[in-house]
């Protein structure tokens, strides 16, 4: 017979004695938590619906695009889409996923009392803020970013991609593109979701925001003579605009935004971003958290 | 850590307004170590004074110290400290109670799988450790409670602000709850201010009570020091009070009459004395015992 020494598994709650990570892993936490939650994961199934589907939508241009380029043998580069014509092209996409995104991540928090909760333990308001908005870039990073990078890879494979030589550069344009329009997107609509607990009231705000101006500036300056800077206004077009320029392209569609210099296109991009976060700041600086 | 008799929350002159609201009109308060009731009606100050120890806000002016920091300009590093269960049940509705609990334990600095792991022993420990897959949004308010309670306490902190953690709870429920923060006091070595308007509660389980009316503290200490009340007797009888104070009055002592209760300043050799007094008058005496008083007589005293 032989002899084991008794070992006892489970010892039920006890005092932590283990290691604690620093204060600031706390963001980190729940930057990732909050990307989770938008993107339905660890939800229920009717939750991952709406990311499936908008995500669908934002890579279907690529699929279609590799689908053409491995199918077709006689396709020349440019009958492909190019990289700067993409945002153009996903750009409803974009709006729609503006406008799931930062309302999720924002308004159910206010709703039910979660903010308190995080505000009550080794977070401020600010970090609070920093968190969210790392959790919305990063899922927005994945329809402006994630499909170009998509095609990339599938068009390299086609041997359609670029040389060696160029390919880093492609990246970085790839980087900047997808970053600066993600920033415009997270900015604006975690402004507009810092106005309501509601989130369909937030994802209306959004579509708004993107939809409406475009039309009002745009008759301005057609039917009224108004200066094309307000097109800066158009902020989808900003974003898709900047875009085109980033990887050397025209638009070449006569639009007023594509009168305006680089440089004033950048600022008018930085400055919405800008706006963006300063009001989402400045509403939680207001917002009672604790009840 | 605090030692055994450092106060675990000091306030000092805090005062606390809203425009021209005063919520806090220099609060006086000495918290902890132990279980300590912070009493008081609805508007007293409670909750602000908890937002105040958790530096959700500024005060307008006086000292307060949680855990050997001032929470207005450590906030952060109090707060990891601190477990916190807050009055409303609103919680993130399709998120099962691992998840919720787990998640709090991370945000509160614990690495993932020990998150993981406390987050299943608070559960268990509060009696919801076949539920904890379960969305929080399908719990019924005791259980909701439970969670709440689980979260405040799953990374293990040393003091525990509990605001009215049996709000909802039906008499069953509601003792199990509070057995459950005694233990939780008791044999886990966190410090827990318990934040209700229910008396009873307080006196089930408190070692001490602060109790906080229009701002300031009215009355503070341990459960003992209520109790012990004043010196004397309190004597019940059925007719003739007045007669017996007469008669005890020239016997030297210090009569108040209440219609048929008369409360003497002394205890010392009364007994005898009333006893012969009461049978000269032939009287029944309902009640002849120790003046005391319960936390409802302080609390009444100073509401009054």
């Amino acid at each position: 017979m032989t002899t084991q020494d008794a070992r006892l598994f489970d010892l039920g709650y006890r005092s932590y004695d283990g290691p604690r990570e620093a204060p600031a892993r706390a963001i980190l936490t729940l930057a990732v938590f909050t990307a989770m939650r938008v993107l339905g994961l660890g939800r229920g199934a009717r939750h991952k619906v709406l990311p499936a589907i908008t995500l669908a939508i934002a890579y279907l241009p690529a699929l279609t695009s590799v689908m053409f380029s491995a199918i077709l043998d006689d396709l020349a580069v440019d009958d492909l889409i190019s990289y700067g014509e993409y945002m153009f092209i996903i750009g409803s996409a974009l709006a729609l996923f503006a406008a799931l995104v930062a309302p999720e991540a924002l308004c159910p928090d206010r709703r039910s009392g979660m903010l308190g909760l995080y505000l009550a333990g080794p977070l401020d308001r600010n970090r609070y803020l920093v968190a969210k908005g790392a959790g919305v870039l990063a899922v927005m990073l994945l329809i402006t970013v994630g499909p170009l990078l998509f095609m990339l890879l599938a068009n390299t494979l086609a041997g359609f991609g670029p040389s060696a030589g160029e390919m880093p550069k492609l990246l970085l344009q790839i980087l900047a593109a997808g970053t600066a329009t993600a920033l415009l997107y997270a900015s604006l609509s975690m402004a507009i979701s810092s106005f309501t607990t509601r989130r369909a009231a937030a994802a209306v705000g959004v579509v708004l925001t993107v939809v409406l101006p475009v039309t009002v500036v745009r008759t301005a300056i057609d039917s009224a003579g108004a200066p094309e800077e307000l097109d800066l206004f158009s902020f989808a077009f900003v974003a898709s605009e900047l875009a085109y320029r980033i990887f050397g392209e025209e638009a070449d569609d006569g639009e007023p935004i594509e009168m305006l210099s680089t440089l004033v296109v950048t600022g008018g991009l930085a400055a919405a971003i800008l706006a963006g976060a300063v009001v989402c700041w400045l509403r939680y600086r207001r917002i009672e958290a604790f009840r | 850590m605090s030692d055994s008799s450092t106060p675990v929350i000091s306030a000092r002159g805090v005062v606390k307004h809203y425009g021209s609201t005063v919520a806090l009109a220099g609060l006086d308060a000495d918290i902890g170590p132990g279980i300590t009731g912070l009493l008081g009606s609805n508007g007293a100050g409670k909750t602000t004074f908890i937002s105040l120890v958790l530096g959700l806000r500024s005060r307008n002016d006086g000292e307060l110290v949680v855990l050997g920091r001032d929470p207005q300009t450590a906030g952060i590093e109090v707060r990891a400290r601190i477990g916190y269960a807050p009055e409303h049940h609103d919680l993130p509705a399709e998120l099962a109670a691992s998840d919720f609990v787990r998640h709090l334990a991370e945000m509160h600095r614990l690495p993932r799988r020990a998150a993981v792991q406390r987050a299943n022993d608070a559960l268990w420990l509060v009696g919801l450790g076949e539920e904890r897959f379960r969305p929080v949004g399908t719990m019924s308010t005791g259980q909701r409670q439970r969670v709440k309670l689980a979260s405040a306490i799953a990374h293990d902190p040393e003091l525990v602000l509990l605001d009215e953690p049996t709000d909802g709870l039906d008499p069953m429920q509601r003792t199990e709850m509070l057995a459950l923060i005694r233990r939780i006091g008791t044999e886990f070595g966190m410090h827990i201010v318990l934040s209700s308007h229910h008396l009873e509660e307080a006196e089930r389980i408190c070692d001490a009570v602060v109790i906080v009316e229009g701002g300031v503290v009215v009355h503070a200490g341990t459960l003992a020091d209520v109790r012990r009340g004043p010196e004397g007797l309190v004597i019940e009888v059925d007719a003739r009070a007045d007669e017996l104070a007469s008669i005890l009055a020239a016997r030297g002592f210090d009569v108040t009459v209440d219609g048929d209760v008369l409360l003497l300043d002394s205890a010392d050799a009364a007994y005898d004395i009333v006893r012969d007094a009461v049978a000269e008058l032939e009287v029944g005496l309902r009640r002849l015992a120790p003046r005391g008083r319960t936390l409802e007589d302080v609390y009444m005293g100073v509401g009054a």
